[in-house]
């Protein structure tokens, strides 16, 4: 045995704060090196642009802040306390959104990621480990940060002419004030993860932040919309100064950097050490309690989720000589691998909320978008009056058929995530199907199942909602049905293709289980698809009103070409792919 | 034993390869009825790579495996219905429970409906998850979700098996019991193949063993053949690291002591 001890060495907090860091960079470096070269060219890119969009923030901030200060607009009003509440707003945004943004980076690096076995049992002291996952978590978050604030406050230092040391200062507050949000943010984490398991809290979030970022995204359009009016935009505009109270110690901050820069010394000094004194203090706190809860293991107690045991029910037995009900009739005559793998979807797709996420965004854009359409066609009728004769009957047919449309559309954004993803979402338990006598067609039969029944039911339930709302006819809505049955389908059937093209099953992340080149392809073959579709489905109704025919014909003829297109897309692209569905899994 | 004329895994020159590297180079054996076949090899030989081609995951470059007389590439659903698969690692659906899995399972190999419920509260039972079997599986230990994955593969009586390492993250216990259920199994005339670290394990329970290194089967046969191959080692571990070249390894432990 080895008795000859190796010799023990003091290990320094700080030393080993680098080495860990180190290791860091070497992993980013070694991705970066083993990445592919477009991928190589992208970070680059990503780079100059960034450093493009740093230098227009700058430059617009210069210009504008110097703008404010000149004397021709002083005389107009006053622009001093506009320009001190710059650094205080700035400071507390970043605070508040490193605050947030951390918590999930930071619920990863500590309890989701599998490092932090090893990093603990390590010969380095806890708190390097704990420094090191603080600043990896808010790090990301801290560049964006910095990328739109430092411009700013870079811009308004040079507008005023203030010294260098507002420029070395800068920094210094926006790291202090980064550093201790992240210890917030981890006492926040430990305090969740206490009450509910790690992963759970994992998945609410991304279910959170999808549905945030979903609206975030699609702001632009509904503040366009929604019609705001300039006191609701000046209200809300002055609710953000009142963050620059003096009990806001972000404040004491920025009034500091200020001062400090235009000769109050003690005043400006005061401010700036009060604030530095007190992000410090509660970053020592947060880290000293932070490592407490860690090691004592109380924060630790679950990670995964535990569903609490439901009451089993026992099978339903047929008694014989009891006729069953038709459903249950019905699904026994489905394949029992469909019927199964239908069934195991549903309570995948339900229980998970990750997946939740994406279902429902489209679900809440249909809605919403259907709600504006809904009363942009009420204005455009009212406002249609004097549009007289043939025209005027062609217009009110033509908001009738919008109806379809938005229950199509309602449906399209559902269908497109389900028949894409169908095979996907499988991830890493594909194996069991394919280890399964499974026949690709009864896979291929589920999964086109899973993504257009629901879209038909949601697809028709708007219908009927609509046409019951607008007091629609009977023949219109029945036209209605077959064409969201039979679009639904073509586009069902052209998704699933590109699904089983781009499967991928090797995802962690659930946002990753479609390769980008498939979406972007499927998103243009289906937009594709959809004019087409439209056209061929609403062309012959109106082009028989035109002409003074019967609109039942035009309806007939619509449902027959449009019809055709949508079953040659829902079964062509399936028939062309089908080979690959036997493959597919395989390495 | 009575059974052992039937072959029901039949791998004839089987070859992977993964670009320039040789991941299974030319692997021919059979494993017959009623024979517990024991794949023994150091990390990275092809074990895995040999099983994932057994049970239809992977598309061998050259060569086939039929499975109870089926050809597992060009009669794959024959293949797979006489086949029962757990792997390595379990990879289950985790927003499922055990039961609901097993049903699901069920349905896949079109097995009657209350048949399947039978079954599944008895291999729950025996693997001991009667009271997690409502659980979301995602709640389950390393262990309680292997022995969900072996559940799904027994669950339609196999008459093969094959089980990459089925006994890592097991307890003793559910251990013993997977040993027990094999040697059944076998004596029921299933062909069981495995693939395991363990020599112990391969010792005492398989009919035959194949050593596999750097992608070549460089052994087959019963422990008196490899013990006659091993020129004169008498233990499996000998044998093994004698044909693997892990001898050295004494040595540097020598130097350790």
């Amino acid at each position: 045995m080895i008795t000859a001890s190796l010799p023990v060495r003091q290990v320094s907090l700080w030393r080993s704060v680098v080495k860990l860091f180190r290791l860091r960079l070497l992993l980013f470096y070694m991705n970066f090196k083993r990445a592919k070269t477009r991928r190589k060219v992208g970070y680059v890119v990503l780079g100059i642009v960034i450093l493009a969009a740093l230098g227009g923030i700058f430059a617009l901030s210069w210009g504008a802040l110097a703008l404010l200060r000149s004397p021709s607009l002083a005389q107009y009003f006053d622009p001093i306390p506009l320009l001190r509440s710059v650094p205080v707003l700035i400071l507390t945004s970043a605070f508040v959104g490193l605050v947030f943004t951390s918590f999930g980076v930071l619920l990863q690096a500590l309890y989701l990621a599998n490092d932090m076995d090893f990093l603990l049992s390590a010969p380095v002291p806890m708190r390097a480990v704990f420094i090191t996952k603080l600043v990896q978590a808010i790090l990301p978050n801290f560049s964006l940060i910095l990328l739109f604030g430092l411009p700013v406050l870079y811009g308004l230092g040079l507008s005023a002419g203030y010294p260098l040391a507002y420029f070395i200062l800068v920094p210094v507050i926006f790291l202090a004030v980064a550093l201790s949000a992240a210890g917030l943010s981890s006492l926040l984490v430990m305090g969740i993860v206490r009450i509910f398991p790690a992963r759970r809290v994992a998945e609410v979030l991304a279910f959170l932040g999808a549905i945030f970022s979903f609206l975030c995204s699609q702001s632009g359009q509904l503040s366009n919309r929604m019609n705001f009016s300039e006191t609701q935009v000046a209200n809300a505009a002055q609710s953000l100064t009142q963050l620059d109270s003096p009990w806001n110690p972000l404040a004491w901050a920025g009034h500091g950097l200020i001062d400090l820069s235009e000769g109050r010394w003690l005043l400006g000094l005061g401010g700036i050490l009060l604030s530095l004194g007190l992000a410090s203090g509660i970053f020592y706190l947060a880290l000293s309690v932070a490592e407490r809860l860690y090691y004592t293991g109380w924060a630790r107690i679950q990670i995964g989720t535990r569903r609490r045991k439901a009451v089993r029910q026992p099978a339903a037995v047929v008694q014989p000589g009891r006729k069953a009900a038709p459903l249950a009739w019905l699904t026994r005559q489905i394949p029992a691998p469909v019927r199964g793998l239908v069934v195991k979807d549903w309570l995948v797709l339900r229980r998970d909320l990750r997946n939740m996420s994406q279902l429902i965004t489209p679900l809440i854009f249909g809605l919403i978008y259907s709600v504006f359409l809904f009363r942009g066609n009420e204005r455009g009728l009212s406002g249609s009056r004097e549009i007289p004769g043939q025209f005027g009957m062609v217009l009110s047919n033509l908001l009738v058929y919008a109806n379809v449309g938005i229950s199509l559309f309602v449906g399209w954004t559902l269908q497109s995530r389900l028949a894409l993803m169908g095979f996907s979402q499988e991830g890493k338990s594909y194996w069991l199907l394919k280890t399964s006598p499974l026949k690709p067609w009864r896979l291929l039969l589920a999964k086109y199942s899973i993504a257009y029944l629901p879209t038909l039911i949601i697809g028709w339930l708007f219908l009927w909602i609509i046409t019951i709302v607008r007091q629609g006819s009977l023949e219109t809505m029945l036209f209605g049905m077959g064409v969201v049955a039979l679009s639904t389908a073509g586009a069902v059937g052209l998704n699933l293709a590109f699904g089983v093209a781009g499967a991928n099953f090797k995802w962690e992340d659930a946002r990753q289980m479609m390769r980008g080149t498939t979406s972007c392809l499927a998103a243009i073959a289906s937009m594709a698809y959809l004019f087409i579709s439209l056209a061929a489905f609403f062309g012959p109704p109106i082009l028989v009103e035109l002409l003074g025919g019967p609109a039942i014909l035009g309806q007939i003829a619509g449902l027959v070409v449009g019809g055709l297109i949508g079953l040659l897309c829902a079964i062509i692209p399936l028939r062309v792919i089908y080979p690959r569905v036997e493959k597919i899994g395989e390495e | 034993m009575e059974y052992q004329s039937i072959p029901l895994i039949e791998a004839q020159h089987l070859v992977k390869r993964y670009g320039d590297k040789v991941a299974v180079n030319d692997v021919s054996f059979t494993v017959y009825s009623g024979e517990i076949f024991g794949f023994l090899g150091p990390n990275g030989a092809g074990k895995t790579t040999t099983i994932r081609m057994i049970v239809g995951l992977l598309q061998p470059t050259s060569g086939g495996v039929r499975v109870a007389g089926f050809d597992v590439q060009s009669q794959p659903i024959q293949a797979k219905t006489a086949t029962g698969y757990a792997p390595d690692e379990p990879n289950l659906y985790a927003k499922l429970s055990a039961r609901e899995l097993l049903r699901f399972v069920g349905e896949l190999y079109d097995l009657d409906r209350q048949q399947v419920n039978r079954r599944i509260e008895e291999l729950l039972r025996l693997f001991d998850l009667s009271e997690a079997g409502d659980d979301l599986i995602d709640s389950y230990s390393h262990g309680m979700q292997q022995k969900t994955a072996l559940a799904a593969a027994l669950l339609h009586d196999p008459r093969i098996l094959v089980l990459d390492e089925p006994t890592v993250g097991l307890d003793p216990k559910s251990a013993r019991l997977i040993k027990d259920i094999l040697r059944q199994m076998a004596a029921r005339g299933s062909a069981i193949f495995l693939s395991t670290h363990i020599l112990e394990i391969a010792e005492r329970m398989c009919d035959r063993i194949g050593i596999i290194h750097q992608g070549r089967l460089v052994a087959v046969g019963t422990m008196e053949e490899l013990r006659a191959l091993g020129k004169g080692q008498a233990s499996l571990e000998d044998i093994f690291l004698q044909i693997t070249g892990g001898t050295e390894y004494a040595e540097i432990t020598e130097v350790l002591k």
